[in-house]
C-alpha cells in the first residue's frame, strides 16, 4: 500500500495539509456530526479554510511565534483554529477539555495570551474568571453569547472567516519550532507544559503510519484529540500524513455512539478511554451465575478452543465489538499510560490487540515561566536540536 | 384593570377577570394579570391555589366561565388546545405527557405536526410537500434537541429515560412547535438541585436564545426568584401579588400566605 511517506516529504503540518488538498482535493478530510448528520469537509476545503482563518489572523497581529490558547472540546472549528496558528509559525496551546473550571482557571490566569480561541459560554466565562483579556478572542458556539462584547476583541468564527481576503498566504511555519504546547497543573498546582515541534511530531506520526500501515482508507475518531501530546503525535501528525478521515464526534456524551455508528479503523485512545468501554460493558453483563453470564464468560476465556473460537466470536465477541464501535478496528492504538490488567485482558478476549504508543514527552516545569508564550521568536532556545 | 386594559397592546398576553369553578367549586376568582412579550412570569402559590387550572384556561383545555383572554393582541373568550396549538401556545404538563414507547427523536418530531404542510395523503405515498419536508422537520427538531442537549438519548426510548430527561424531552416537544407562549407546569418538580440548576438554565436559554415568552408554575422560590421577571402570587384561586420578584416578595399578604410569617 503506497502511502505519501514514499515521497520527498514536507517538514511541517501545515505543508502536509497543503500536499494532502493538492494530492486529493475531493477526498474527505473531516467529518462532523451536527443536528444528526455528519457534515463533511474537503482536503481542498479545509486546507482553503486554514489559510483563510490565517490570513484572518494574521491581519489582526498574529505573528510568527504567537500562542493561539484553544479553550475548547475537539471540533473542527478548534482543529482548523490550531492549524491556522501552525500556518503562520505559531504554537496551538492546548489544555485538556476534561479539566474541571477550578483546574482551567488558574492555568489560563499564568498564560495569559493574547490570542484565544473558546468554544462557547462557559469557557469563555472561564477566561473571565480567570482575568484574561486577549486581543483576539474567537468563539465557536455563540449561545448565550448575546451580552458578550461584539467589539473588535470577540469574534465569532465564522465572522472571522469571512473578512475577504484575495491575498494567497503561503505556510510559514518551520519544522524545528513548536507546533503544539499542552498544559496543565501538577499535584503541588504548579504549572507543567509539553512542547512538540512539527519535527517531532512528524517524526512520530511517520512511525505509526509506518507501523500500522496507515492509508487515505482509515477512518479515526477524534474524541480525545486535545488530551495531551500524545494525541497530537499519533492522531493529528497522521492524519495530516496518512491522509485519512478524522470523524469529530457530536459532543462529548455522544463519542461512544459516534464511534458505533462509524466502526473507525483507528482508534487512538488513552486509557480513560478503553477503562470506560470496559466498565461500560462491565456495568450492562447479565447478571453473575445466570446463563447469559456464563456463556459471556465462555466466549471470553483467554485462550479458546475451536469451538468458543467460532461460536463465541459469532454469538458475544463480535456483537460486543459492534457495540464498542471496534467493528472494524484494525489499529487499536493506546496513547500514553498502559492498561490495567483485567482492562487488556477484555480486549485481548475480544481479539483487540491495544497496542501502546508511550507518549515519549515528559511534563515539565517551563525554565522560564511565562516566556516561551511571548510573542516573538524567543523560544528558539527552549527547542530541541 | 384600566392601567392593563391600558397596556395590554404591549403584552403578548393578557387575563381579564378569570372565573373558573367545576360543580360551584371556584377554583379561580377575577384573575388579571399580564405578560410582558419576552418576560419569564411565574405563577407561584400553595398547592390548591389555582396555578394549574389558570395553565389550563390560558391554553384552552378548560373554559373559564367568566372573563376574557387576549393573546398577541386579538382577543379569545373560548379558545380551544388546538387552536392555542395554532396561535403559537405550547406547554409541558405536572405529570409527564410524552409517548412513552416512542424515541426522544420521534417524540420532538410529534411537536413538529402543526408545522407540517403536507396532507397526509401526501405523508403517506410520500409524494408532493411530503418530498422534502421530512428532512426539514428532523432537521427542526435535531436544533431542538442541540439545543436542550439530548443527543446521546436522540434514539432511546423515552420510557427508559429518568424522570429529569423525561421532563427535558417534555419541553422540547413544546419548543419543536416553536410557540411564542410557552406555559410549563412545574418544570422542576422532583428534580435534584443539580438538574434544577440545568433545567433553570435551558428555561432562560430558551427566553434569551429563541425569544419565547414563558410562563411558569414553580415552588422553589430561589428559582423563581432567581430567572423570573415577573411574579403572580395565588391563594385559594384569588390573585395576592403581581409584579417583579423582590417587589413579591416584600408584600406582607404574599409572606403571610405562602412564604411563611416570621414569628
Amino acid at each position: 500500500m503506497a502511502t505519501f511517506t514514499d515521497n520527498p516529504q514536507p517538514g511541517t503540518l501545515p505543508q502536509w495539509l497543503q500536499q494532502q488538498a493538492l494530492q486529493q482535493r475531493m477526498g474527505i478530510a473531516l467529518r462532523h456530526k451536527r443536528l444528526g448528520v455528519w457534515q463533511v469537509r474537503t482536503w481542498g476545503q479545509l486546507a482553503a479554510e486554514v489559510e483563510q482563518l490565517a490570513t484572518a489572523l494574521q491581519k489582526r497581529g498574529f505573528v510568527p511565534g504567537a500562542s493561539l490558547v484553544i479553550v475548547s472540546r475537539p471540533r473542527p472549528e478548534a482543529l482548523i483554529a490550531a492549524l491556522a496558528a501552525q500556518w503562520l509559525g505559531g504554537v496551538a496551546v492546548l489544555l485538556d477539555p476534561l479539566e474541571s473550571a477550578a483546574a482551567q482557571v488558574p492555568l489560563l490566569r499564568e498564560l495569559h495570551s493574547e490570542w484565544v480561541f473558546a468554544e462557547g459560554h462557559e469557557e469563555i466565562q472561564r477566561l473571565r474568571a480567570a482575568g484574561l483579556a486577549p486581543r483576539l478572542l474567537i468563539y465557536a458556539d455563540g449561545r448565550g453569547l448575546t451580552e458578550v462584547s461584539q467589539a473588535g476583541d470577540t469574534l465569532a468564527y465564522e465572522q472571522l472567516l469571512q473578512q475577504d481576503s484575495d491575498q494567497r498566504l503561503e505556510p510559514q511555519a518551520r519544522a524545528e519550532r513548536t507546533a503544539f504546547a499542552f498544559y496543565r497543573l501538577d499535584a503541588g498546582q504548579g504549572i507543567e507544559q509539553q512542547r512538540i515541534s512539527h519535527a517531532e511530531l512528524l517524526q512520530e506520526g511517520r512511525r505509526l503510519v509506518h507501523s500500522e500501515q496507515l492509508g487515505r482508507q482509515d477512518e479515526a475518531l477524534a474524541a480525545r484529540a486535545f488530551a495531551a501530546g500524545g494525541q497530537a503525535r499519533y492522531l493529528l501528525a497522521p492524519w495530516l500524513i496518512a491522509g485519512f478521515r478524522l470523524n469529530f464526534p457530536e459532543n462529548l456524551a455522544t463519542r461512544d455512539q459516534d464511534r458505533r455508528e462509524l466502526g473507525p479503523t483507528l482508534v487512538a485512545g488513552t486509557r480513560e478511554t478503553y477503562e470506560r468501554l470496559h466498565a461500560q460493558v462491565l456495568a450492562r453483563l447479565p447478571e453473575p451465575g445466570s446463563w447469559r453470564r456464563r456463556m459471556v464468560d465462555w466466549a471470553l476465556v483467554a485462550h479458546p478452543g475451536a469451538l468458543q473460537r467460532h461460536l463465541g466470536y459469532w454469538l458475544i465477541r463480535r456483537p460486543l465489538r459492534d457495540v464498542l464501535g471496534f467493528s472494524r478496528t484494525r489499529a487499536p492504538l493506546l496513547v500514553g499510560e498502559g492498561l490495567t490488567p483485567p482492562t487488556l485482558a477484555f480486549f485481548q478476549a475480544l481479539a483487540i490487540e491495544v497496542r501502546t504508543w508511550p507518549d515519549p514527552a515528559q511534563w515539565q516545569r517551563p525554565e522560564s515561566w511565562p516566556a516561551p508564550l511571548v510573542n516573538g521568536w524567543i523560544e528558539d532556545s527552549t527547542q530541541p536540536a | 384593570m384600566a392601567q392593563t386594559q391600558a397596556t395590554k397592546v404591549e403584552h403578548l398576553l393578557v387575563l381579564e377577570n378569570i372565573g373558573l369553578s367545576f360543580k360551584g367549586v371556584k377554583a379561580v376568582t377575577d384573575i388579571s394579570f399580564a405578560v410582558a412579550a419576552g418576560e419569564i412570569c411565574a405563577l407561584i402559590g400553595p398547592n390548591g391555589a389555582g396555578k394549574s387550572s389558570l395553565l389550563n384556561v390560558i391554553n384552552g383545555v378548560y373554559q373559564a366561565q367568566q372573563g376574557r383572554i387576549h393573546f398577541a393582541g386579538a382577543e379569545h373568550r373560548r379558545m380551544r388546545p388546538h387552536d392555542a396549538a395554532v396561535r403559537g401556545i405550547a406547554r409541558t404538563f405536572q405529570n409527564i405527557a410524552l409517548f412513552k414507547g416512542m424515541s426522544v427523536l420521534d417524540n420532538v418530531l410529534t411537536g413538529r405536526t402543526l408545522r407540517r404542510r403536507s396532507s397526509w395523503i401526501e405523508q403517506a405515498l410520500r409524494i408532493g410537500r411530503a418530498g422534502g419536508e421530512d428532512d426539514r422537520q428532523r432537521e427542526a427538531a435535531e436544533r431542538i434537541i442541540d439545543f436542550l442537549h439530548i443527543q446521546p438519548w436522540r434514539d432511546t426510548l423515552v420510557g427508559k429515560l429518568p424522570y429529569g430527561l423525561q421532563k427535558r424531552v417534555e419541553l422540547a416537544r413544546a419548543l419543536a412547535a416553536e410557540p411564542r407562549l410557552l406555559l410549563l407546569d412545574e418544570p422542576m418538580a422532583g428534580m435534584n438541585a443539580e438538574e434544577k440548576q440545568q433545567m433553570s438554565r435551558f428555561i432562560v436559554d430558551i427566553n434569551r436564545e429563541l425569544g419565547t415568552t414563558v410562563v411558569l408554575i414553580e415552588h422553589d422560590i430561589g428559582v423563581v426568584m432567581g430567572i423570573c421577571d415577573h411574579v403572580v402570587v395565588l391563594d385559594y384561586g384569588r390573585k395576592i401579588g403581581d409584579g417583579p420578584p423582590d417587589e413579591v416578595r416584600q408584600n406582607p399578604e404574599v409572606i403571610a400566605a405562602y412564604l411563611g410569617t416570621r414569628h
